[in-house]
C-alpha cells in the first residue's frame, strides 16, 4: 500500500511534537501580510489542487446521481445508485452472521490489520531499541516497504498456492503431515490471508515511525523513573505508552485511510473471490466503473469512500493543529 | 434473393482472390485506394499471439499497402478502450473486449457500422458458417466481425496415463463421471481445477447448459430473455457439481478455489503433474506445450476429446474475439474486408493459434493436428454456441463466475437475487 506521501507528513508533524521548532523561531515576526506574494505562491499548487484534486471530487459525486454510463452524464436518477449500493449484498450483508460484503471486508481489515499493525511495530521498536544488532532488525522489517505492493501480491500468491510444490505454505505444512490449505480459496480464510499479507507489508512502516518515537523520549525522563523505581512494565506502560499515543494515533490514521483505500492486494491476489467473500470497496468501484462501465454505480461507491475518509481526515488535520500548540 | 446474395458473393471472394494475385505477384503494394495511409489497430493480445497477428498486418500491408500500426494495451484494456472513446481519441480499428462491450458502444454510437465502411454485410454471410456474423451484430446490425475463436468444448487429457490406467474418453456425461470415478478408484486424482480464475467454471457451465438445456434455451439465457430462476439453470449447475466435485478435483474444491487457471493446466500437464484431465478451451495446448511443459508429444502426453455430451446434446461453445471500426479513416474498410478474407484466415491460421472463423479457410492452412480437429470441431457440430458469459452485460460474467465459485463450495444459489441482479443489467444496458 503506498504509504509514502502519509509517512513523511507523519514525520514532518512528528518533529515538530519533539520540541524541534526551529523553523518558527526563525520566522521573521510580524509583518504586514503581503497578500499578492503569498497569492503568487499559492497559485501554482491550488491551481492544480484545484484542477486535479477538486474538479475531479465535485465530477464524482454528481455522477453518482446520475446513470453516468462511459463516464458522461446521461439521465439524472437521484439516489438510485445508493439505494442500489446498500441493498446490494456483495456491498453489505447483515442479514447473516457474520455479516459479508465489501463493507464488512474493510471493517475486519480496520480492526485486525490496524491494531495487529500497530502492535508489532511498537513490539519490534521498543525490544528492538534494546538489542547491538537494532539497525539489522529495523532493516529486516522494513524490507517489504520497498516491495512495490503489486510484487509483494504476487509474491504471497506464490506462498500461498494451494499446491504443496508451488505453496510454501503448503510445503512446510506438507512436511509436519499436515494437509493442505487453501489460503486464498477458501471464504472462512481468505481475509484474513490477505490482512497478514498486508501486515507483512507494513510492519516495518509502523517500527520506523514508533521506533524514532520511542528514541525521541527524553532519556533522563526514563532513567529518573527508574531512580524513583518503576519497573520495566510500568516504565512501559506509563511512560513510554502515553509518549508516543500522538504518533501511534496518526499512524493508525494513515494504516486507516490505506484499508479504505485498499485496491493493490485484491485486484492481484483474489479479485475479491471466491464468490465475494474476499471483496473490499476500492475494488468494488474499480469493478463497477472501470470494468463494467457503469460510471454512475462506481461513483456512487466511491463517494462512500470519501464519506467514510472525512471523518478519519478531520480527526487527523485536528491532531495536527494540536500538536503544533502543544 | 438467395441467388443474388452468392452472387454478390461470388464478385467479393473474386474481388478479394483478384487483389490477392495482385498482392502475392508483386513485390511493391498494389495500388488501393488507400495505399499509402495509416490506421491503428488496438487489441489486447501480447507476446506470441500479438507476433501471430502481426503476421496477418504485415500481410495485409503487402496486399493493400495500407500501414495498420498494432497497438496492444495488455491491461484494463475495456477500461482504456472506454476513455479513449469518452476523450475522442478512439482507435481506427480495434479487438472488443467483449459483445457486452460491443453493444455498448455500437448504442452509445461510437462504432461504425460494418455496411457504412461500404462493406456489404449481405456478401459476407456465405463466407461464414451459421451463427458467426450474427455475435456481430447489435439490435440486427453487423458493427463487427468475428476474426478468429478456439473452441471451448475440448476436453484436455493425458494420453500416456489414460493407457496406463486402462480408461478411454468417454462419449456421453454419465460416461465422464464414471470414468473420474474410474480413475480416482485406481488412486489417481482424476482432475485438475483453477477456479480463482472464476471464468474457467463460466465456461464448464456454458458446456453444460448448452448441451443439457439446448441452444435454444441457452440463447435466451444469455440474451436475457430466460430467467436465471428457470429449472433448467439450477439442472445444469447440478450436472456440473457431478464432475467438479471433491472427490474428483486433484486437491479437492477448496485448494481449486485457490488455484489459477494455469497452475491447473500443470496440475495435469507439468513434469510433475497429478491429474489427468484438464477442462478449457482449444488454446490450453498452446499454453501446455509452450510453457507448461515443453517435453509435451501431442497425441502421446497431450490431447483432448469432445466436451461430453449431455444426453443427446452436443452443442459445441467457442470464444473468439470481434473487431470493429470506430473511425472511417482510408484504410479501415481496406482492412475489415480483408479480415473477413481466407487470405488473412488462412495467414492466421498458419499461425497455429487461432481457428479462422472464415469457411474458405483450407484445412491444410492449419499447420498441426490439434488445431485442424479443433477447426473441424467446430465445422461439423450440429451447434454452435457463442461463450455465454461474454454475451452477458458488462460485469455479468464476474457475476455468473462468482456464483459458480459458491455453488461448487456446496452452498445454495440464491438465482432469484441472481435474477434480480441481471436483470438490472440488461435493463441498464439499453
Amino acid at each position: 500500500m503506498g504509504v509514502a506521501p502519509q509517512g513523511l507528513e507523519l514525520t514532518r508533524d512528528y518533529r515538530s511534537l519533539s520540541g524541534g521548532r526551529t523553523a518558527a523561531r526563525r520566522g521573521r515576526g510580524p509583518e504586514s501580510p503581503r497578500w499578492g506574494t503569498a497569492i503568487l505562491f499559492l497559485a501554482p499548487a491550488g491551481l492544480l489542487l484545484l484542477v486535479f484534486l477538486v474538479y475531479p471530487a465535485i465530477y464524482t459525486v454528481l455522477l453518482s446521481f446520475n446513470r453516468g454510463r462511459n463516464g458522461v452524464f446521461e439521465q439524472w436518477i437521484g439516489l438510485d445508485n445508493y439505494t442500489r449500493l446498500f441493498s446490494d449484498p456483495d456491498f453489505i450483508n447483515l442479514s447473516t452472521f457474520p455479516p459479508s460484503g465489501a463493507l464488512w471486508n474493510n471493517l475486519l481489515w480496520i480492526v485486525f490489520y490496524v491494531s495487529i499493525v500497530i502492535f508489532l511495530g511498537l513490539i519490534i521498536a521498543v525490544v528492538a531499541a534494546r538489542v547491538r544488532y537494532e539497525s539489522v532488525v529495523k532493516a529486516i522489517v522494513f524490507i517489504p516497504m520497498a516491495i512495490a505492493a503489486t510484487a509483494l501480491a504476487v509474491i504471497w500468491k506464490f506462498v500461498y498456492s494451494p499446491d504443496a510444490n508451488i505453496g510454501f505454505l503448503n510445503a512446510i505444512l506438507g512436511a509436519l503431515g499436515v494437509a493442505p490449505v487453501s489460503w486464498l480459496g477458501d471464504p472462512g480464510i481468505v481475509n484474513f490471508a490477505l490482512i497478514a499479507v498486508g501486515i507483512w507489508g507494513s510492519v516495518g512502516f509502523a517500527t520506523v515511525i514508533l521506533s524514532a518515537a520511542v528514541k525521541s523520549i527524553p532519556a533522563e525522563v526514563i532513567e529518573s523513573a527508574r531512580v524513583e523505581g518503576a519497573t520495566e512494565r510500568q516504565i512501559f506502560f506509563r511512560m513510554i505508552l502515553p509518549m508516543v499515543s500522538l504518533p501511534m494515533s496518526v499512524l493508525a490514521v494513515t494504516l486507516v485511510v490505506n484499508v479504505i483505500k485498499l485496491f493493490d492486494l485484491i485486484y492481484v491476489m483474489t479479485r475479491g473471490g471466491p464468490g465475494k467473500a474476499s471483496q473490499v470497496i476500492a475494488f468494488t468501484m474499480f469493478q463497477q466503473a472501470f470494468e463494467a462501465g457503469q460510471y454512475g454505480y462506481g461513483s456512487a461507491v466511491a463517494v462512500v469512500m470519501l464519506v467514510l475518509l472525512v471523518p478519519i481526515m478531520i480527526f487527523n488535520v485536528r491532531r495536527f493543529r494540536t500538536s503544533s500548540v502543544t | 434473393m438467395r441467388s443474388t446474395r452468392s452472387l454478390a458473393a461470388i464478385a467479393f471472394i473474386a474481388s478479394i482472390v483478384i487483389t490477392a494475385c495482385g498482392g502475392s505477384g508483386t513485390p511493391t503494394p498494389v495500388g488501393t485506394a488507400a495505399a499509402g495511409s495509416t490506421i491503428t489497430v488496438m487489441s489486447l493480445w501480447g507476446g506470441s499471439e500479438q507476433a501471430s497477428f502481426q503476421k496477418v498486418l504485415d500481410a495485409f500491408k503487402t496486399k493493400s499497402g495500407v500501414i495498420a500500426n498494432y497497438e496492444s494495451i495488455r491491461d484494463n484494456y475495456s477500461t482504456i478502450l472506454q476513455t479513449r472513446i469518452s476523450g475522442g481519441n478512439p482507435p481506427d480499428v480495434a479487438i472488443i473486449p467483449g459483445i457486452g462491450f460491443l453493444r455498448q458502444f455500437a448504442r452509445q454510437g461510437s462504432l461504425k457500422k460494418v455496411a457504412d465502411l461500404g462493406i456489404d454485410v449481405n456478401a459476407l454471410k456465405s463466407n461464414y458458417p451459421p451463427g458467426i456474423l450474427e455475435i456481430g451484430q447489435v439490435d440486427g446490425t453487423q458493427y463487427a466481425i468475428m476474426v478468429k475463436f478456439n473452441s471451448k468444448s475440448t476436453m484436455w487429457f493425458r494420453p500416456d496415463k489414460f493407457k496406463t490406467l486402462g480408461v478411454s474418453a468417454p462419449s456421453d456425461f454419465a460416461g465422464f463421471t464414471k470414468l473420474l470415478g474410474d480413475i480416482k478408484a485406481k488412486g489417481t486424482a482424476p482432475m485438475g481445477l483453477g477456479a480463482a480464475d472464476s471464468w474457467t467454471l463460466t465456461d464448464w457451465f456454458e458446456n453444460i447448459y448448452a448441451k443439457q438445456a439446448g441452444p435454444e434455451k441457452y440463447d435466451q439465457l444469455f440474451s436475457g430473455k430466460l430467467p436465471w430462476t428457470d429449472a433448467t439453470v439450477a439442472a445444469a449447475v447440478d450436472t456440473m457439481k457431478s464432475a467438479i466435485k471433491e472427490d474428483y478435483v486433484a486437491g479437492g474444491i477448496t485448494a481449486a478455489l485457490g488455484r489459477s487457471f494455469t497452475d491447473a493446466i500443470g496440475q495435469t500437464f507439468a513434469a510433475n503433474g497429478q491429474a489427468v484431465i484438464y477442462y478449457e478451451g482449444g488454446f490450453v495446448g498452446g499454453i501446455a506445450t509452450g510453457q507448461t511443459n515443453t517435453a509435451l508429444k501431442v497425441g502421446e502426453s497431450i490431447d483432448w476429446f469432445d466436451f461430453p455430451a449431455v444426453g443427446s446434446g452436443k452443442t459445441v461453445t467457442i470464444g473468439g474475439d470481434v473487431i470493429a471500426a470506430f473511425t472511417n479513416k482510408p484504410g479501415v474498410k481496406e482492412f475489415l474486408a480483408y479480415m473477413t478474407s481466407a487470405d488473412s484466415g488462412s495467414v492466421w491460421a498458419g499461425t497455429g493459434a487461432v481457428i479462422s472463423p472464415v469457411k474458405s479457410v483450407p484445412a491444410s492452412a492449419y499447420p498441426n493436428d490439434l488445431a485442424k480437429r479443433e477447426a473441424a470441431q467446430v465445422a461439423n457440430a450440429s451447434a454452435v454456441r457463442f461463450d455465454g458469459s461474454d454475451l452477458l452485460p458488462s460485469g455479468g460474467g464476474d457475476n455468473l463466475g462468482a456464483a459458480l465459485q459458491n455453488a461448487i463450495q456446496g452452498k445454495t444459489v440464491d438465482w432469484a437475487a441472481f435474477e434480480t441482479a441481471m436483470a438490472a443489467k440488461w435493463k441498464a444496458e439499453k
